[in-house]
């Protein structure tokens, strides 16, 4: 039996640069190259032509560490996290157990929550400044239309509304919640449901003691990701706010992409960029460790 | 989706408070969607959808951003299905020192966000001459994609039944042989996933395409969104186009989101993890 399994599980030099050495080939380029190009050039004053910088040592990280505006991007980051956190937690654990119920044009609704989450963001944000924007935005148009003028504010310009603004987008991408709660309703043990169905518990009660406690795996996938993913939702601050009024919106996505791309120093970026991705890795390793021994 | 908990509710009060809760909040989420529409004939009706269609906005036609992103997105898919569904098969049947070690290495960078690694994207980028390349937009949408493509497939073909494997080597098949014949189409469902998930994710990329291409030829969708803005600024006129432009941008996103959601969410949920 052993000999049989050794057949394949015992590879050859030539086997394992076969199977892996593409992969190993875009690691290499893409995470080994790039980090360390990024280490290179957190140490130099450098433009973005990237020749000819000079070193000038962990100035870039002091610089950085000590800008209220990137202490601003990250805290932000943290905000609309936990906003999405708590509306994928309590919104999102709502709609998926109605959803779960065999009524008709279901499909149709889930499709409508998943949307905003599997558009490209870029579009959402934009058909959400286009809809507030002050002068001709829709919804300052709509209000005029109906007398309400001291109701159409500066949405986009006004801090306070633009940050509101930008968390309801946050929690307009709820879409991934629903997929993961929805995945996991259909796979836990109904019976347990019954009896307490039958023992005349009430659905709210239901959702509350027995549904919510049984998700907890989910509930800590789902904290996770949001966390992964708000380092990655630059678009929905760039296409709506670009980080204004005054960097008000800012998070990392777009303070590091400021800093990368224009300017005379794009080693202060890439500062940024490796502190960004050191933490994104950290909480990945976290999510991977405790799913792994869940497993 | 497909099992049913009607039993949760039986009382006809709670039936209708959870149906028009639905329905309610299903109608606020349709709200910006309607209101593009809406928006996308005003001032001049349908005409303004067909201006933009026919005539080039700031030199950029619509049709030809449909035709780059997805080129975009199948060489994304493709890539990603070929090197993951390798490595996959090297994880899931070879046995060596420190696999364990190096799978998790490769997982931890699903975290790596974009914007992270654009400096050095583009001193590649430019050392390797990909500037207004489809594949200056690829390869590193490939490589963001790659750590979840592994994950996905390994975990499907640890289903393989074994016998199956072992039985095409006890008949003298290669590695190569066996991961054609067997492997492949095998693990057919979960690279279907993967490649609807990567045409999603290169729909959705604005920033790739927004750097390394500056040829008006080679704007994908999600890049005009942008480009258009600056042309279709601020005129009465032309925020009817504008919202026309933003609806029909969105068309190659919606047509993979539509025909591919199966795929896409039991991509996502068997994952488990990334955004």
């Amino acid at each position: 039996m052993s000999d049989k399994k050794s057949l394949i599980s015992k590879p050859r030099l030539r086997d394992i640069a076969f199977f892996f050495g593409p992969l190993i080939a875009f690691y290499a380029v893409f995470y080994l190259f790039s980090t360390g190009f990024l280490i290179f050039t957190s140490f130099q004053k450098i433009s973005i032509s990237l020749r000819k910088g000079t070193f000038i040592g962990w100035r870039n990280f002091e610089l950085l560490l000590t800008d209220p505006n990137f202490i601003n991007a990250v805290t932000n980051n943290l905000v609309f996290a936990a906003v999405s956190i708590i509306a994928g937690l309590t919104l999102g654990f709502v709609i998926a157990v109605a959803l779960s119920t065999g009524r008709r044009g279901k499909t149709l609704l889930y499709a409508v929550f998943l949307l905003p989450t599997l558009m490209p963001l870029a579009l959402i944000a934009s058909v959400f400044r286009v809809l507030l924007e002050s002068r001709f935005g829709g919804l300052n148009e709509l209000l005029r239309s109906v007398g309400l003028e001291q109701m159409a504010m500066q949405w986009l310009i006004d801090p306070p509304l633009a940050y509101g603004v930008v968390v309801v987008l946050f929690i307009n991408m709820i879409g991934l919640p629903i997929m993961y709660y929805t995945a996991n309703l259909s796979a836990i043990n109904t019976s347990v449901l019954e009896a307490a169905v039958m023992d005349g518990a009430r659905t709210g009660r239901i959702m509350r003691e027995i549904l919510f406690p049984l998700m907890r795996g989910t509930h800590r996938t789902i904290i996770l990701s949001t966390i992964l993913m708000s380092f990655r939702a630059f678009d929905i601050v760039f296409f709506s706010t670009q980080g204004g009024p005054a960097g008000t919106t800012e998070i990392t996505g777009t303070y590091v992409y400021r800093f990368s791309t224009s300017g005379t120093n794009v080693g202060y970026g890439s500062a940024a960029a490796l502190v960004v991705m050191v933490v994104a890795l950290l909480i990945a390793a976290l999510q991977l460790f405790w799913t792994r021994k869940r497993s | 989706m497909s099992k049913n908990n009607d039993f949760l509710y039986r009382r006809p009060v709670e039936k209708a408070v959870m149906a028009g809760f639905l329905v309610i909040l299903a109608l606020v989420w349709s709200v910006p969607l309607v209101a593009a529409v809406v928006r996308g004939f005003a001032f001049n009706g349908w005409q303004n959808f067909s201006d933009v269609i026919f005539n080039d906005i700031g030199g950029i036609s619509l049709i030809r951003t449909y035709f780059n992103s997805f080129v975009i997105a199948l060489l994304h898919g493709f890539f990603v299905a070929l090197v993951a569904s390798l490595a996959g098969y090297g994880f899931a049947f070879f046995e060596f020192r420190g696999k364990e070690v190096a799978y998790f290495i490769v997982l931890v960078f699903l975290a790596v966000p974009a914007t992270s690694i654009l400096v050095p994207l583009f001193f590649i980028t430019r050392e390797l001459g990909l500037r207004d390349n489809y594949l200056a937009v690829a390869l590193p949408e490939a490589a963001l994609t790659l750590p979840f493509g592994v994950l996905l497939i390994r975990n499907y073909a640890e289903d393989i039944p074994r016998s199956l494997v072992e039985a095409a080597a006890m008949d003298g098949a290669s590695n190569q042989r066996i991961y054609l014949e067997v492997f492949l189409p095998m693990c057919r469902p979960a690279i279907v996933n993967i490649i609807a998930l990567s045409m999603m994710w290169s729909m959705q990329d604005f920033l790739f395409p927004s750097l390394f291409f500056s040829s008006k030829e080679m704007t994908t969708a999600a890049q005009a969104v942008l480009r258009f803005r600056e042309y279709l600024g601020s005129t009465p006129d032309d925020i009817g186009r504008y919202n026309a432009s933003l609806v029909l941008l969105a068309v190659p996103a919606l047509l993979i989101v539509l025909f591919g959601l199966r795929f896409i969410t039991s991509g996502l949920t068997a994952g488990g993890v990334k955004e």
